[in-house]
């Protein structure tokens, strides 16, 4: 394993690669979060509301942490967030669609086909070479143990009975945006080389399927084929986006650009 | 969040709701941290981190485990002049606390407050934190405030 890294120790290479790879994940958190809000005054039950809004905060927490690790190498919250250019996002389209209207089954088998995939990326960052990163893995992983599970209890009960066309209609619609989140990233044999990630992408892609493909199957439904399944043209990882995007971003920015980049209200003493 | 089940009392080994239970992992060797043996600014910079409370409980931040090193540096500024630096790592009960902000600046005040020149708060979240980093003191505000922990 190479020897811990600190934000001091990397040169530009290195910098290039660690950075697409914290974009990629900072990326997918906080624009899972902005969808994930859309329903909490819309769940079936106070529970799910609660439960929802709770999965959107944490991903905002996790998608803040990764975004510090950003701030470190030297990039500002404004131009992260507020201000970059939409093409330069790196989330997978997965995140970014809008729900089927009123579609409980989109945002549930969302969760799932995400937070699994999620789980296995994390893992894959545990043992990191790179320090800032590793110290923050475990805590950001125990937090994501509670939304697979909440995602699963309800896919579930979902799969039985009627319900189960609608959960088929989401997983038919989504599954080839699912597949973006495994896009090879353009540093690919950087980040593995530097010891920043400790599996291949190519090999989390097969360990998220066969996990995946066997639990849908066992409800009953019908998975597309991954490698026959008509895939969009927008990867999400390599900057192209559904129009979506544009549009949320336009409106998750909104306030920031009618307030003309504000100092967020201080609450409690004086700054220092 | 689940629901109770129908099949009787649960099993020894189980929790009553898995969804609350933060004490599964286990305290690390040295933690909580509590500053006993610190001595000199470190020692007021304790003392003064003791006046912080978390803004959702009435207990202090040290009595919660929240903190988990202090210590005091020197460093040459650009003018070739000697500053001391009180540093902070303390870590947050769960990523999304929306008063982070809030807590590192209350933090950084704590440490101007005690003297030295600048201050710098750095967040840590290995060890996670867990109910067991509670000190006993910080056990007992929690139960004056209703938690039992």
């Amino acid at each position: 394993m190479p020897d811990a890294l600190n934000p001091e120790d990397l040169d530009a290479e290195q910098r290039a690669a660690l950075e697409e790879l914290l974009f990629r994940l900072a990326d997918d958190e906080y624009v899972h979060g902005e969808r994930l809000i859309e329903w909490q005054i819309f769940a079936p039950t106070l529970e799910s509301d609660l439960a929802l809004a709770n999965i959107a905060q944490d991903e905002f927490g996790h998608a803040r942490l990764w975004y510090d690790l950003l701030e470190e190498l030297g990039h500002t919250e404004a131009e992260l967030i507020w201000e970059r250019p939409a093409d330069e996002f790196r989330h997978a389209t997965l995140v970014e669609l809008p729900f089927a209207e009123g579609d409980w089954a989109d945002v549930v088998l969302r969760c799932y086909l995400y937070d699994a995939a999620e789980r296995l990326q994390l893992d894959a960052l545990v043992e990191t070479s790179y320090a800032p990163l590793a110290d923050r893995v475990g805590k950001v992983l125990s937090e994501e143990r509670y939304h697979l599970e909440n995602a699963q209890s309800w896919l579930d009960r979902l799969a039985e009975g009627d319900s189960r066309d609608r959960v088929q209609d989401a997983l038919d619609r989504l599954f080839p945006h699912a597949l973006s989140l495994f896009a090879e990233p353009e540093h690919e044999a950087e980040i593995r080389e530097h010891g920043f990630r400790t599996m291949a992408t190519a090999d989390l892609r097969i360990e998220w399927l066969e996990t995946v493909i066997p639990y849908l199957e066992s409800l009953g439904l019908d998975v597309p084929d991954p490698d026959e399944v008509e895939r969009p043209s927008a990867r999400g990882r390599d900057g192209t986006h559904t129009d979506h995007w544009d549009e949320l971003a336009a409106e998750f920015r909104r306030t920031y650009e009618e307030l003309e980049a504000p100092e967020p209200a201080r609450i409690g003493r004086e700054r220092v | 969040m689940s629901d109770v089940s129908a099949d009787g009392p649960e099993t020894a080994d189980a929790t009553a709701c898995s969804y609350t239970e933060y004490a599964d992992g286990a305290v690390p060797d040295g933690f909580p941290k509590t500053g006993a043996g610190a001595a000199g600014v470190e020692a007021d910079i304790w003392d003064a981190l003791y006046e912080i409370e978390d803004p959702e409980m009435p207990v202090s931040i040290v009595d919660l485990g929240l903190i988990y090193d202090v210590r005091v540096a020197e460093r040459e500024d650009e003018d070739g002049e000697t500053k001391t630096l009180g540093i902070v790592e303390m870590t947050l009960t769960y990523t999304g606390c929306p008063a982070r902000d809030y807590l590192e600046n209350d933090v950084k005040c704590a440490i101007l407050a005690s003297g030295v020149d600048e201050a710098s708060v750095r967040l840590r979240f290995t060890p996670e934190w867990t109910v067991g980093m509670v000190t006993k003191a910080g056990r007992e505000a929690l139960r004056g405030f209703g938690l039992g922990v």
